[in-house]
């Protein structure tokens, strides 16, 4: 069978997650793959949330906010996106490719926008196969609740 | 931690079911840790679903609820109030969205499934971890705020006011009205514009409950529902409108000019102005741009000849702090130029005109005293309007732009009306004339006589131009320099017309303001694709926003006639009186707070909240947080290294456990 | 009046061909109105196309060869609709038929023969590269490699568009080669023609070649086939830094690579090529050449950038005998005495082909003459 993917999404409640909403109130159809944790804004996004979902055996984590300019919260977006080099970097050293962690900013009116981000990260993921930490042996880092 | 939680999956009709085999999702769940018990039901929602909760709450003794149904964005609120009044906390309920973010967007029935129970699992091992809280009641401002004092904006300060809510209406002119002071007459039924106008512009000016503050903008907004700061900066007017009788001798002395923004730069006024004589207020302010005194020059003339003695060259601007439970946002549209469309000649040629131009030209206190008539003085005999200039254009806006067709008929009839021998064709795609009233008046028109052709004009020449330009085959008989041909093809026809005229009248589309960018963001409000703010919901919310208590109305909102903004001025000012009759506002306790024991008094998260809501106790060495301003974003709780700040209803250990739910499946 | 009963087979047919947007035409008529035939005998195309639509012949078969791919009405039409890719479409279906003119046939044989649509001989092909002493491409000494298009080894006048090229080139110290052997026709018209076949043959071939020797940008003289290169050629796997010369020239006049001194004594005004303007929105650069040039003085038309009119050589129309009266270059050269100028420039071989010998026709070789912006530069040079 083929690979399918298991991907975390973690996304902001006023833009991203509406957005994701209005792809589904316009039918729109996209891959099955993201499952999805609604944080009040992207600036909630702790880079810990990520490591445990790797941990937990997720392919890849997408984060989604609000574009900049647009947060909610007005610069919560700003301090995710100082976040996410530094995390990239840690990902190497954990030896986890860094494309498995993406962000991207969706408005609440760019439903066609969340599926598109979806169906290609998935895609992305699929073509770099299972993460398979086990195998590559995470030491534990993010500590389970 | 909850260890009986009951677990209900939601049909909603086919919406779900028709996708995912509920069954097989309640089998999954049973074997949740934790859930004592799991459920269908075809609609959750309805009461007898919301009943079943309850009765299950009481008779099981359960400890906290998944719904697995639609958004949480859509029903959350349902389900809280219906565990609340079974006696469980409200916060210990969470919704599995497997409507928006399952069924509706898989095809594969397996795969939904598959989705659908990791989504239950993921609420399962989150509700496990929720907490009570209790939810904040704050009182809520008596006073609105009302941006934009165009028809919606006027329409909504007032309903406000008469029912004695003090209220302020900022405006950035130096006077209200809005475009829709500039028409002569309206559609459809060709009211004076200014004779309904004017009266609701005085009352305005008059209202003991409203404080107008006319060439002001809004600066900053801070605050919430219920409470909100606005500063409003007053530009300098250079003249103490205190003092100010509104005699107008300074403006009939004042030696220098500019073209007048009112009359679409076709007439001009002077460099101390108000914008048009039923001004309100009417009190004139001096643009520094026209006047020489800015330019280091030494002029007095109005100083000499104001009696008051009200120019005043030292004001500065001024900026005036209020708070408000909610606000209207009503700043309204703004043209397409139509210079971005080449092919029309406008700006090109001194006979085509965009709509306000035209508007303007006939307004018997415009320019020409309403007489239509070309730059060089002469009555035009044939007159064309085009439609869709840039509506319904993939190149310019997608959208319809709802008012042109209507405009464009109202012209063509004022044309008829006042110079009888004129002939006014109009070029369209579609008529639309979907107003009440709005058909009847397009076949009036058709008995008036007016030539329509189906076919979007496709190019604007001028006459000179042509001749220039036309071989043998495309001589027009009797073309002057001075006149324009309008090219298009009739499809009805099937040929290519040309159509020499003596003015051509182009309807611009309404798109979004310029600005729309940045007002949006001040005041929380999103827009749409089409560059205009969003409402909440389409259908079933269309004046509120997702900031709680900023409603919006009018042409900000998209295209709108004036009955529709007056509408939705009412609908707005209706929603604002709604909320502040309330007094008070329950505000989640979903905000953050500092576990003192952790805080190592680092003080990173002192500069990342963006309303200032954490403070440093240097005695005690350790950071807290005012949960009054906490707006519960969570930014703090991600940066802090010691882990020490707790985002209430957002804990580390209740994601953690949702991705955990999420990822056992 | 006829009876008509939709054959919508046919119309599928069309959107599968590639004419995508075939559904969305909201029937407007602003490409009709658009469209520059409208000057001398109007085409349907609004009419053409929701015929297709409902997948009904009924217009001339004729019609649906006049359309010179000017874009136009493309970049008009507010629905979006890609009018030449259906315009091509419906031409490929007509194609399968055997319903192409015949001229349009023996240009077609000739490029699918030789490489060219000339008629001729492959062996001609670059060989004015060699009395100019222009290398052959090796990317280990050449940057760029110089497309000289068929025009420049079949045509006289387009030689000296390309002459012209070279000496501007050197001079700013551009190293640049032609291909050895092999390279073909860029097949630009081709496609327009509807022959997706062939078009496809020729381009991958040429791909292939330029990638076997390294090639990596580029330089172009017509803009055809700079916009078959830019646009068409990625999706068969090519993908070059392609830049038009007068997109390079305007690129080293901004670095001051080089410097235009003498004088060029003459009134000019310039004709926008469809597929360097409309096509490729390339309207500043070669305004900002002329204004470069000392001594020139300039005078716009008024169907100038994207109201520029085309000179009808486009969309295999090159190929095709064009009635008297109804050719859209004798139009352009009065307007270009209209506004008093003694050299009409543009910046495409076709063009200067169509415009020279509309000028012969006209008997106005006194009056004006018909320059490449290349050529105007050139003479420019110290
Ligand atoms: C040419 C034309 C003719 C028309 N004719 C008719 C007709 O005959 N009949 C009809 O029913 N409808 C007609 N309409 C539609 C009509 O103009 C609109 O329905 C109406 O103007 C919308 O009112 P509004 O208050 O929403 O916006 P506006 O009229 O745009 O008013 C908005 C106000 O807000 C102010 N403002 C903007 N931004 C800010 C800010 N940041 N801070 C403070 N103030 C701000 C503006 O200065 C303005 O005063 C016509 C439209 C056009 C373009
Ligand atoms: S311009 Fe576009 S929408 Fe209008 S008739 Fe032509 S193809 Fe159709
Ligand atoms: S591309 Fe040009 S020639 Fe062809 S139909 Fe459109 S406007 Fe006419
Ligand atoms: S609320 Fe969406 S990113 Fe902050």
């Amino acid at each position: 069978m083929s690979f399918e993917p298991r991907i975390v999404g973690i996304l902001c409640n006023w833009c991203s997650y509406t957005g994701a909403d209005l792809a589904g109130t316009s039918r729109m159809k996209y891959a099955p793959n993201v499952r999805v944790v609604r944080v009040m804004c992207s600036g909630r996004m702790d880079p810990t949330l990520v490591l445990k979902a790797f941990q937990e055996g997720a392919d890849g984590v997408l984060l989604a906010g609000c574009h900049i300019g647009d947060c909610h919260y007005i610069s919560g977006n700003l301090k995710t996106l100082r976040r996410i080099p530094l995390l990239k970097r840690v990902l190497v050293e954990l030896g986890i490719e860094p494309e498995r962690l993406r962000l991207e900013w969706v408005s609440a009116s760019e439903g066609a926008r969340y599926q598109g981000v979806v169906n290609e990260f998935v895609e992305q993921i699929r073509s770099l196969g299972p993460l398979d930490l086990e195998a590559r042996r995470l030491p534990a880092t993010a500590s389970a609740s | 931690m909850a260890s009986k939680i009951g677990v209900y999956v939601c049909h909603c009709g086919m919406n779900i079911a028709g996708t995912v085999d509920v069954p097989a999702v309640i089998e999954a769940a049973k074997a949740m840790p934790r859930v004592a018990l799991s459920k269908e039901y075809k609609f959750a929602c309805s009461d007898p679903g919301q009943e079943m909760i309850k009765q299950d709450i009481k008779a099981h003794g359960l400890d906290a609820i998944v719904v697995a149904a639609c958004s949480p964005l859509m029903h959350e609120k349902t389900f809280r109030r219906a565990v609340e009044a079974a006696g469980l906390n409200p916060f210990l309920l969470s919704i599995a969205n497997i409507r928006e973010q399952g069924s509706w967007v898989t095809e594969d029935p397996a795969k939904a499934t598959e989705k659908a129970k990791a989504i239950v699992a993921g609420a399962v091992f989150r509700a496990a971890r929720q907490e009570p809280l209790e939810m904040r009641s704050v009182e809520i401002h008596r006073a609105a705020l009302v941006v934009g004092g165009g028809i919606a904006g006027i329409q909504a300060a007032l309903d406000l006011a008469d029912s004695g809510i003090p209220t302020t209406l900022v405006e950035r002119q130096p006077s209200i009205g809005g475009y829709m002071a500039m028409f002569d007459k309206t559609f459809p039924t060709l009211d004076c514009s200014a004779c309904i106008l004017t009266p609701k512009m005085t009352a305005v000016g008059q209202h003991e409950n409203i404080k107008l503050m006319a060439y002001s903008e809004v600066e900053s907004v801070s605050g919430f529902v219920g409470n909100f700061q606005v500063r409003i900066r007053r530009k300098a007017a250079y003249v103490d409108h205190t003092k100010c009788n509104g005699c107008g001798m300074c403006m009939e002395k004042c030696p220098y000019k500019a073209p007048s923004e009112f009359d679409q730069g076709l007439s001009q006024r002077r460099a101390i102005y108000v914008p048009f004589a039923q001004a309100v207020p009417n009190k004139p302010v001096i643009d520094p741009a026209t006047c020489v005194r800015f330019k280091g020059k030494k002029c007095k003339t109005c100083i000499k000849f104001c009696e008051p003695g009200a120019i005043d060259f030292e004001q500065k601007d001024s900026v005036e702090e209020v708070t408000v439970g909610s606000i209207v946002v009503a700043t309204g549209f703004q043209p397409m130029d139509a210079k971005k469309i080449p092919q029309l000649a406008y700006g090109r040629h001194p006979e085509v005109y965009t709509a306000l131009e035209f508007e303007r030209l006939n307004n018997a206190a415009g320019p020409t005293q309403g007489k239509i008539l070309t730059k060089d003085g002469r009555v035009p005999q044939s007159v064309a309007i085009l439609n869709c200039t840039g509506s319904r254009d993939t190149n310019y806006h997608e959208y319809c732009s709802r008012v042109c067709c209507m405009y464009a008929l109202k012209y063509a009839h004022l044309i008829k009306e006042k110079l009888h021998e004129a002939t006014v064709f109009d070029f369209y795609i579609d008529m639309r004339c979907f107003g009440k009233g709005y058909e009847e008046f397009y076949r009036r028109l058709q008995d008036e006589g007016v030539r329509f052709i189906r076919g979007k004009a496709a190019q604007v020449f001028g006459g000179k131009e042509y001749k220039a330009i036309a071989n043998a085959a495309g001589f027009i008989d009797g073309l002057e320099d001075h006149q324009l041909v309008v090219q298009a093809e009739d499809s009805l026809l099937g040929k290519l017309i040309r159509v020499p005229v003596d003015m051509v009248v182009l309807t611009p589309a309404v798109e979004a303001r310029a600005d729309a960018d940045e007002v949006g963001r001040k005041f929380l409000v999103s827009r749409g694709a089409d560059g205009f703010f969003l409402e909440q919901h389409p259908k079933l919310a269309p004046v509120s926003t997702t900031n709680d208590g900023v409603y919006i109305a009018g042409a900000c909102q998209g295209p709108k006639d004036i009955p529709d903004s007056v509408a939705q001025g009412s609908a707005a000012a209706g929603k604002a009186l709604g909320l502040i009759a309330r007094r008070e506002v329950e505000v989640e306790g979903t905000t953050a707070s500092v576990v003192d024991e952790l805080c190592s008094g680092c003080k990173c998260c002192l500069t990342l909240c963006a309303y200032n809501a954490i403070s440093f106790d240097a005695d005690r060495h350790r950071s807290s947080i005012n949960e009054v301003l906490c707006k519960g974003c969570g930014t703090c709780v991600a940066s802090c290294p010691s882990s020490a700040i707790k985002a209430k209803h957002f804990t580390d250990e209740q994601i953690f456990a949702e991705i955990e739910g999420l990822m056992s499946m | 009046m006829d009876v008509a009963t939709p054959f919508i087979e046919v119309a599928n047919a069309i959107v599968e061909a590639g004419g995508k947007d075939l559904n969305l035409c909201y029937q407007c008529a602003t490409c009709t109105g658009s469209c520059p035939w409208g000057y001398v005998e109007p085409l349907n195309i609004r009419q053409l196309i929701h015929l297709a639509q409902l997948g009904l012949e009924g217009y001339e078969s004729e019609d649906l060869w006049k359309c010179t791919t000017c874009g136009t009405c493309k970049t008009r039409c507010p629905r979006g609709v890609g009018i030449i890719d259906l315009v091509r479409s419906i031409r490929m279906m007509i194609g399968e038929t055997g319903l192409i003119p015949l001229t349009l046939r023996s240009a077609l044989g000739s490029v699918r023969g030789d490489g060219n649509p000339w008629n001729g001989s492959r062996v001609e092909r670059n060989r004015w590269a060699g009395p100019l002493q222009v290398p052959i491409f090796d990317k280990a000494r050449t940057e760029y490699l110089l497309y000289g298009c068929c025009m420049a080894s079949y045509d006289v006048r387009s030689r000296k568009i390309v002459e012209a090229a070279v000496r501007v080139l050197r001079a700013a110290g551009v190293t640049f080669g032609v291909m050895g052997q092999g390279e073909e026709c860029c097949a630009e018209s081709v496609r327009k023609i509807g022959e997706e076949s062939l078009f496809e043959r020729v381009a991958g071939s040429n791909i292939e070649l330029f990638k076997a020797q390294g090639v990596e940008k580029i330089i172009v003289l017509s803009p055809h086939c700079y916009d078959a290169f830019k646009n068409d050629y990625p999706a068969l796997g090519g993908k070059f830094q392609v830049v038009h010369i007068v997109e390079k020239i305007a690129s080293l006049l901004l670095l001051d690579k080089l410097r235009l001194e003498r004088p060029v004594k003459a009134k000019v005004t310039y004709h926008d090529p469809c597929y360097l303007g409309r096509h490729n929105n390339l309207f500043d650069p070669p305004r900002m050449i002329l204004s470069k040039i000392p001594g020139l003085e300039f005078e716009e038309m008024y169907r100038a950038r994207e109201l520029s009119l085309c000179c009808g050589g486009g969309g295999g129309r090159m190929w095709m005998e064009t009635k008297f009266g109804q050719r859209f270059s004798d139009l352009r050269i009065p307007e270009a005495l209209a506004v008093g100028a003694n050299v009409l420039a543009t910046s495409c071989p076709y063009c200067v082909n169509m415009l020279q010998d509309s000028r012969l026709n006209l008997n106005k070789e006194e009056a004006i003459e018909v320059k490449d912006l290349t050529e105007l530069v050139a003479e420019s040079l110290v």
